[in-house]
């Protein structure tokens, strides 16, 4: 479809032998695997050190665990004020609607920078960059006022409305990067078969950015359930804390901290994230490649 | 009183984002009228107070059992028991003061007592109804007292000390010291000795100077203090460079790990240090947390006295430190029911019995007496410390200053520098002079 | 037109604009669209005049004033600003920053490239391997880093255990005020999760012709990379190096933590926000913090700008 504006010749050849062929993929298995176990030394540790009385796990040198000391698990869910389950919860509830938010809102904004002309187009683009560069740090004394003259204080508006109105520039930014990676003669192609503005970003726009809004859904799920900063300023009650506000709460640096259960409920809050990764990637590869576009 | 509108701010701009923008400032100006939050009052009597504290899960259970007992002697209020991380909880703890949001009871820390008491954030204890400290220990009440005002409460007591590790010193073939005679000098020896005996699998002591108490004790033995009653640094030049070289003495020695080593010790969690996990005979510590680092070294340590210039226990500077300090809002709408719960936590034996020492040893002398035997051995072990050294101590050591908070980071930049040999015990010192003084204000 | 010439020119095609300011890949011009445009941009706009101006603002006017976050700001002009030019630690944190940008983003992002083209075609179990290398990233800012972190490389770390065995006497890596930026980079190279995730993503949207096309021609792997590969990911590679370019000036979790807050030893890892932290929070002085904020904005707001100057020359759109 864009063969008006390619010419050239690719010059490489390859001259890989048939030997190296056959033992190209068990080389790469062989380092893909050492790599992963470098990279995962820190985490098996964690893990390792979950199953571990919670003395015993700075005085320990080595990986292996004799017998598996699962009671850090039940004391640390039942340790703080509330059971683990609730923060789970409420967790749950600030990452479902921080995603949904992300990828309405910012996809909506992507498409209006990526392929109208509107006017001040450039300084809205400058500006939606601006607010990407500000440390949270000295904005988040004036948004914690304009937020409590609200009454939004220990409640999850403070977290989520913001998602809902685009405030993460990033995902912004992400999207536009890809729409302009989509051939605008698809845009054509729709328009002259009587699609609008709204019909295209529907139809061909957003099927074909997929890629995109997955990458959206996974950071935001990631991102949202680690967020420290935020939730605790904005997260009063122990009943409304998440995840990563009650974790903290197992440590002290100056006097005892339960180190096994806070690796143990780590671990079980990592859990969800890796699930989320795990069924987000799929459709990281549902790109165009395999929506049938070629 | 009003912000002035930047002149920078363009006209335009300022229109569109008025709403935002207004009520921003607004606040921030500390003059947008009340928020209060959601600790209020409401018409059938009822009382919603809201109460901050740092620590972690055993803490957090044992104060929400105070609460609870509290609550059923007082149907009429509810109290909010709010818990975090000790770095989480001063973030917080500024961002909610600054938004006129601030929890009614406040766990404060000496670092930032006057931080906010000097700027009107804390309420004047000593004019509060219902608050009684007749059965303090004298000494205890001063740590929290400036300007006329008690705007802290002693939570409870600490003392810095040296623990010892008692396993380690008979293994090495070392006697303990009679803590209420050494001498710098000896102390100096003895590590050395440890470190030698211990050949590469430990060392004798912890360096002093990971936190400015050392100094401390350091500065009153020697006619002076870190800080003075009206707010300034107290102690001289001279005298830092003199605890510098007490420092490098001891790294010369061996007594102490090496400069990397202490340098990642500074920042290590309890657990994680190098007293729990057994690499050192002895190390600088706080009194309370020998319970913890017991724990966690999974041996049963022991508090010395720290080491003195002429080897007489009553002139080694040690003073009652307040671990922690139950603090009131001064915008707090119910500052007499906030004032009796404090009561409650400080004198009722109810809340003693639940609350023990994990904050360190009661100041009020009735409770500490009746709390005792219900200790476990290492709290028991560091109130009796408390107890003894009680006839030996020396004036109360004045709460530092608006800014002072950050002497403890100061200090441990500059003893990494000493330790690595970046800089001179005189440089050093006069640095950490003219650092400290750049951030009173 | 055979698919093999379609190929070779894709690094001739038109440079990009500045900005996706201009449409039309076959020149056409298309009209303004103002109605339309605002509407998509409504949910945005509403977020940007109510969430973020406003505090945005707030802090600007901060940073001419004396705040120390208890009592209502004074008015000192440019005090804070004159201020910024003799303190001594920030143009020491601005030093660490610098380094950590320079040298930390170029390794992630190489290494997050090449990891993502590794895994994206070819190998068998490449979901699995994904995960895996995602894992780290998945930990972010936990309390639990701290603690790995000196499990790695602290004096009697992992790092040391495995010297020993080759007999090199190791060192306390995070306490050496030499080393301990380093480990921060490496700690940031380990999370490369984020950008390796964008490029999989990026590449995923390279239509397979072009390979297909490639392998008619008989083009081997590095062929394939340079001539197709790398200039169609040329919008996500731009993407990942100014966001990470941003986020790197921006570096204040992994600093912080690692450190206990104090950027030590000895200030080595005192990044900008975190002594901007560290100022404000620490010492109350939210009006040096804020204007301290504004210098960094301008500084990564230079960067950004000289990245999309650039980025006329090396980056390739297909609108």
């Amino acid at each position: 479809m864009t063969t008006e504006t390619m010419r050239g010749t690719v010059a490489a050849r390859s001259t890989a032998g048939i030997g190296w062929t056959r033992i190209r993929p068990l080389v790469i298995h062989l380092a893909l695997a050492a790599a992963a176990l470098v990279m995962l030394y820190p985490v098996i540790w964690m893990v390792v050190s979950s199953l571990r009385p919670g003395n015993e796990i700075f005085r320990e040198p080595s990986i292996l665990v004799r017998d598996l000391h699962i009671e850090n698990y039940r004391v640390g869910w039942n340790a703080l004020t509330e059971p683990f389950t609730r923060y789970l919860l409420n967790s749950a509830a600030v990452v479902f609607g921080s995603v949904l938010g992300n990828l309405v809102s910012c996809s909506m904004a992507a498409y209006a920078f990526a392929r109208l002309e509107f006017t001040g187009k450039k300084l809205w683009f400058a500006i939606m960059l601006l607010s990407i560069m500000l440390p949270i740090h000295v904005v988040i004394v004036p948004q914690y006022i304009l937020f409590s003259q609200a009454g939004w204080i220990n409640t999850f508006l403070p977290l989520v409305v913001p998602k809902l109105l685009a405030t993460d520039a990033f995902f912004v930014f992400l999207m536009v990067q890809f729409i302009r990676g989509i051939p605008r003669e698809l845009d054509e192609a729709a328009r002259i078969d009587g699609c609008g503005r709204g019909g295209i970003f529907l139809r061909v726009i957003l099927p074909l950015m997929v890629p995109a809004l997955a990458t959206t859904t996974i950071f935001t799920f990631i991102w949202t359930w680690n967020d420290f900063f935020s939730q605790l300023i904005y997260l009063t009650d122990p009943k409304m804390y998440t995840v990563p506000v009650a974790l903290r709460a197992f440590v002290d640096a100056t006097a005892e901290s339960s180190w096994g259960s806070m690796f143990a409920m780590s671990v079980v809050s990592l859990l969800p994230i890796f699930l989320a990764f795990l069924l987000g990637q799929r459709f990281l590869i549902k790109g165009i490649a395999t929506t049938g576009i070629k | 009183m009003r912000p002035h509108i930047p002149p920078t701010a363009r006209p335009r701009l300022r229109a569109l984002a008025a709403v935002a923008v207004a009520s921003t400032l607004l606040a921030v100006s500390a003059c947008g009228g009340d928020s209060g939050g959601n600790s209020g009052g409401s018409a059938d009597g009822k009382i919603t107070l809201r109460f901050t504290w740092w620590g972690g899960d055993t803490r957090t259970k044992m104060t929400q059992q105070a609460i609870e007992a509290y609550q059923k002697d007082h149907p009429n209020v509810t109290i909010k028991g709010e818990f975090g991380e000790w770095s989480g909880y001063w973030d917080k703890l500024a961002t909610t003061v600054a938004a006129n949001d601030a929890p009614d009871i406040i766990q404060m820390d000496e670092k930032y007592l006057r931080e906010y008491a000097d700027r009107g954030a804390l309420l004047d204890l000593k004019k509060a109804e219902g608050l009684d400290t007749g059965k303090f220990e004298e000494d205890t009440l001063k740590a929290g007292e400036f300007d006329g005002g008690l705007y802290g409460l002693n939570a409870g007591i600490n003392s810095f000390a040296i623990v010892a590790n008692p396993a380690i010193f008979k293994a090495a073939g070392v006697a303990m010291p009679d803590d209420t005679t050494w001498t710098w000098d000896d102390y100096t020896r003895i590590a050395a000795e440890l470190s030698t005996k211990l050949a590469g699998k430990g060392w004798g002591t912890g360096a002093p100077g990971t936190n400015e108490a050392a100094l401390n004790l350091w500065a009153r033995q020697h006619g002076e203090s870190l800080w003075t009653q009206d707010g300034k640094l107290g102690v001289s030049a001279g005298q830092v460079t003199a605890f510098y070289q007490q420092v490098l003495k001891l790294r010369d020695a061996k007594a102490i790990p090496s400069a990397e080593f202490v340098s990642q010790d500074m920042n290590a969690a309890l657990d994680q240090s190098a007293m729990a996990t057994g690499k050192l005979a002895m190390s600088w510590m706080w009194s309370n947390q020998l319970n913890a680092m017991s724990k966690a070294a999974g041996k049963e340590l022991k508090l010395l006295r720290v080491p003195s210039v002429e080897g007489k226990a009553d002139a080694n500077g040690s003073y009652y430190k307040g671990s922690m300090f139950w603090s009131i809002s001064s915008r707090s709408k119910h500052e007499k029911e906030a004032a009796e719960f404090v009561n409650f936590l400080a004198n009722n034996t109810t809340a003693g019995n639940i609350l023990l020492a994990e904050r360190g040893v009661p100041p009020n002398t009735e409770i500490r007496s009746a709390i005792t035997p219900k200790l476990q051995p290492a709290d028991a072990a560091s109130a009796k410390f408390i107890q003894d050294i009680g006839k030996e101590l020396g004036d109360p050591s004045p709460a530092p200053p608006v800014g002072g908070g950050q002497v403890e980071k100061i200090i441990q930049r500059y003893t990494t520098e000493v330790l690595f040999g970046r800089q001179t015990p005189d440089k050093a010192a006069q640095g950490f002079i003219d650092e400290v003084n750049g951030e009173l204000k | 037109m055979s698919a093999l010439g379609e190929l070779g020119s894709l690094r001739g095609k038109k440079p990009a604009g500045q900005l996706p300011d201009r449409g039309g890949g076959a020149g056409k011009v298309y009209k303004k669209d103002n109605l339309a445009a605002y509407l998509f941009l409504a949910p945005w706009l509403l977020g940007l005049f109510l969430i973020t101006i406003g505090p945005m603002l707030a802090s600007l006017y901060l940073s001419f004033t004396d705040y120390n976050l208890i009592q209502a700001p004074q008015w000192i002009g440019l005090e804070n600003f004159t201020r910024m030019l003799s303190d001594e630690r920030l143009h020491n944190s601005l030093r660490v920053t610098f380094t950590y940008v320079f040298v930390s983003v170029p390794l992630q992002l190489a290494v997050a490239l090449l990891l993502a083209v590794v895994l994206d075609r070819g190998v068998r179990g490449m979901a699995f391997y994904r995960s895996v290398f995602y894992l780290p990233s998945l930990l972010g800012s936990s309390v639990a880093i701290a603690i790995l972190w000196r499990q790695v490389f602290g004096t009697e770390g992992l790092l040391n255990q495995v010297l020993a065995l080759v007999g090199i006497d190791g060192k306390g890596w995070i306490s050496d005020p030499s080393t301990a930026l380093g480990t921060l980079v490496v700690l940031n190279v380990w999370t490369f999760g984020s950008p390796m995730v964008i490029f999989l993503a990026g590449l995923r949207q390279i239509p397979t012709m072009y390979y297909e096309a490639a392998a008619v021609d008989g083009a081997g792997v590095l062929g394939r990379f340079f001539r197709i590969t790398l200039p169609l990911l040329t919008p996500i590679i731009f993407f990942n190096l100014v966001l990470q370019i941003i986020h790197a000036f921006q570096s204040f979790t992994q600093a912080f933590v690692v450190s206990g807050g104090t950027g030590g030893p000895s200030d080595s890892t005192m990044f900008f926000t975190l002594y901007l932290y560290d100022r404000g929070f620490g010492n109350f002085d939210m009006g040096y913090a804020s204007a301290m904020a504004w210098f960094l904005l301008v500084i990564i707001g230079a960067f950004t700008a000289a990245n999309f100057f650039a980025s006329k020359y090396w980056v390739f759109y297909d609108d």
